[in-house]
This record gives C-alpha cells, sequence and structure tokens, in this order.
C-alpha cells in the first residue's frame, strides 16, 4: 500500500483532497476507514449498508473538503461525523430499529474480529471512560450514538421527560469528553515527536 | 423550545430532521454554541473508536477511489482559507511537543511545498516554533510569525527568513489553545498579517 502521505497531519491531508489529491483521500480512508467501518457497522447491523455509509461519508469528504476548517474541527472529528450522520440517516430510513428490546445497542462480541493493536487500545480507553459515566447518561449516550435513536424515542422508550433525557446527554458527553481529555488519553492521529 | 439546549443531542445525531435544521439555523448566530458544540463533537466523535472494528471488505476502498476518480474532471479549485481575524475555537489542544505538519500550496507552483511547523513549549513556559519547508523569503519580504489568543486578533510573534529548518522563538508566552500562524510580510514586518497564512498550529 501506498503511503508516502504518512507523514502529513489529518488537516493537511483533507488539504490536499481539497486539491482533489486523489492519494490523501486514500490515505485518510486507511487511517480511518476501519474505524468507520466498524462505527457504521454497529449502527446499521448491516455489512452492505454500513459499507454504503462509509463510501457516501468519504465521498461527501472528498465533494466539500474546501470547506473544513482546521481551526474549528480535527480532521478525524469531522470524518468519523460524517460517517455517524449518514449511518443514523440509513438506520433511520431503513427502519431497521427493534422495538422489542433496548440490548440492540449492546457492544457486538469482539470474538472472531482480528483487531488492529491500535484501535483496541482505542477502543478499550473510550469503554473504560463510558464505564465511568453514570448509567443513566452512558445508557443514553450509546442508544443515541449507537442506537440511532433521536432524543424523542429515547424520551419514550426510556419513559423520561425530554429535559431529563437531554441533561443526561449533555452530562454524560460532557464528562466523557473530561475523561478522554486526561493526559495521555488523546485520540489521535496527529503525529507527535 | 430552548436551542442552546440541544448541542448534547445534536453532536450525537439524536435530533430529527425539523429539530436539527432549527438547531442549525440558531448555530449560525450563536458562537456560545459554536463552541460548545466544536468541544462536544470531539467527545462525541470518539465514541466511534468505542466499538469493534472488523476489517471492511477491500472492495469498499477501492468502490470510493473509483469514485472519486470518476468525478475528478469537475474539480473545485481549493478556496484558500479565509485569514481568521476575530480569533479562533481552536479545537485541538495539542499537548506540549505535538507538532501539525500542514501541506500547503506556496507560489505558483503545481507540487505543493510541504511547510511544518512544530509548536513547544519549554518547562519555564516560553515558546518556539519549528519551521521548515518553507524556501527563503523572497527580496524586500520576510516570513512573520504570529500568536492569536482565543478570541483575539493576531499578535506579531517574530520574524524569520526560512529557507531552511528554523527555530522561531516566539515573543511572549501563547496560552493554551491560541493559534500560532506564519505569513509573509514586507520586510521588518507588520503590525497586523496582510497575507493568509501559510500554516498554522494550535497550542
Amino acid at each position: 500500500m501506498n503511503r508516502q502521505l504518512a507523514h502529513l497531519s489529518d488537516e493537511a491531508l483533507v488539504l490536499l483532497a481539497a486539491r482533489s489529491e486523489e492519494s490523501a483521500l486514500a490515505e485518510l480512508y486507511d487511517r480511518y476507514g476501519r474505524a468507520a467501518y466498524g462505527l457504521a457497522l454497529r449502527v446499521l447491523r448491516d455489512p452492505e449498508l454500513a459499507e454504503d455509509a462509509v463510501q457516501e461519508a468519504f465521498l461527501t469528504l472528498w465533494r466539500t473538503a474546501a470547506r473544513f476548517v482546521p481551526e474549528r474541527s480535527k480532521a478525524s472529528t469531522w470524518i468519523l461525523t460524517l460517517v455517524h450522520r449518514r449511518a443514523v440517516d440509513a438506520v433511520r430510513r431503513e427502519q431497521r430499529r427493534r422495538t422489542d428490546s433496548l440490548d440492540w445497542a449492546a457492544e457486538p462480541s469482539v470474538e472472531g474480529v482480528d483487531e488492529d493493536a491500535w484501535l483496541r487500545l482505542q477502543r478499550e480507553r473510550v469503554q473504560e471512560a463510558l464505564r465511568k459515566l453514570p448509567d443513566a447518561q452512558r445508557e443514553a449516550l450509546e442508544l443515541a450514538y449507537y442506537g440511532g435513536l433521536s432524543q424523542s424515542e429515547l424520551a419514550e422508550r426510556l419513559g423520561q421527560p425530554l429535559g431529563t433525557i437531554k441533561s443526561r446527554m449533555f452530562g454524560g458527553l460532557s464528562r466523557l469528553r473530561e475523561l478522554l481529555g486526561e493526559p495521555g488519553t488523546e485520540v489521535s492521529w496527529t503525529s507527535t515527536t | 423550545m430552548d436551542l442552546h439546549d440541544l448541542t448534547a443531542a445534536y453532536a450525537i445525531d439524536a435530533l430529527d430532521a425539523d429539530e436539527a435544521n432549527d438547531y442549525e439555523g440558531h448555530l449560525a448566530r450563536c458562537e456560545e454554541c459554536r463552541e460548545q458544540l466544536a468541544e462536544l463533537n470531539d467527545a462525541a466523535a470518539s465514541l466511534a473508536f468505542g466499538t469493534v472494528a472488523p476489517v471492511p471488505p477491500p472492495r469498499l476502498r477501492a468502490a470510493i477511489l473509483d469514485q472519486v476518480a470518476a468525478e475528478r474532471s469537475n474539480v473545485v479549485p481549493l478556496r484558500r482559507r479565509r485569514w481568521v481575524t476575530r480569533g479562533v475555537a481552536a479545537a485541538t489542544a495539542v499537548a506540549a511537543c505535538a507538532a501539525i505538519v500542514l501541506a500547503l500550496t506556496v507560489g505558483r507552483s503545481n507540487n505543493p511545498q510541504i511547510v511544518s511547523l512544530g509548536f513547544t513549549r519549554g518547562a519555564n513556559g516560553n515558546a518556539t516554533l519549528m519551521v521548515s519547508g518553507l524556501d527563503p523569503a523572497p527580496k524586500g519580504k520576510t516570513y512573520e510569525a504570529w500568536v492569536i489568543p482565543k478570541g483575539k486578533v493576531p499578535r506579531p510573534a517574530g520574524l524569520f527568513r526560512g529557507g531552511k529548518p528554523t527555530t522561531v522563538h516566539l515573543h511572549g508566552v501563547p496560552q493554551k489553545g491560541a493559534v500560532v500562524a506564519v505569513t509573509v510580510e514586507p520586510a521588518g514586518g507588520s503590525p497586523a498579517p496582510t497575507t493568509t497564512p501559510l500554516g498554522t498550529t494550535t497550542t
């Protein structure tokens, strides 16, 4: 695999993609394609739909790279936000959600997955942070983010007022940010020296 | 409905389409929400790593790159990034000694010149910027480094010539989250930047 651009930051690659440099998009895919696919698969639970979501997200990245503002966002955040949005749109469109149980947002098994060491490290770190959240906050975040439920659906499903759901999501996400922001826990591909 | 309340839900895509539209309209007018969203977006995106990621089928990569090649004839030229004068909500808090490498086009060359900016904060609080990849400044010009504290205007932080890897000792101590930028200026430097930055990095 050609990794001539491996020394560049994510943000630099987006700038090159904005100049229609295909190899920059390929490099971004090589960095985030697997995480993107894992995320889409988790939300959609269907390999074909997951592939479609990832493909659409990377094409959106390609088409709109010139609008990316590095001061506003990390490139990785932007890419994974695009993927997540596509996956959630698709899951809502397909109406594949089950109505009978809540466990469909549960973590899939690691068994049989040849997990990349770096990705495993990131997964364990994020999961550890999630475990530190109060149950109600974790539940709201997981059902919304991995399950694709809207806040109104969450309120209905959990039998809680919308305001409670909003504050659980805000509290959970803010706390998660603090936990992940602690030294040595940055999730990033940014080259460091 | 208080739209401020929707930032977290928007960050994790938990709004329905109408709510998301309303929120985006609000976002365009609310700097506070934009800053908060930038922070929460990073946390939301890190959730993407919280699940097992099997290897995607190789055809996925091929399909994306094929599609991109097919669209390449409709090239949209790079818009130069607009110079940010009102300060920047730095979404990336880069730890001391972290370097961000930016690829930029300098001059008319078709080959992008790779400009590398590395920001380092010393133990005693002073700060240096390591710059490489810049050709010597043209005659009558100089490179100027700028520190842009969050929410403030750019402050001159030192002049240098380029042409070889250079360490610039920045004037003053940038606060965490400040942006460091480099521009070309008339010899002697400028009190405020007059050209588009060749590169930026966050501190």
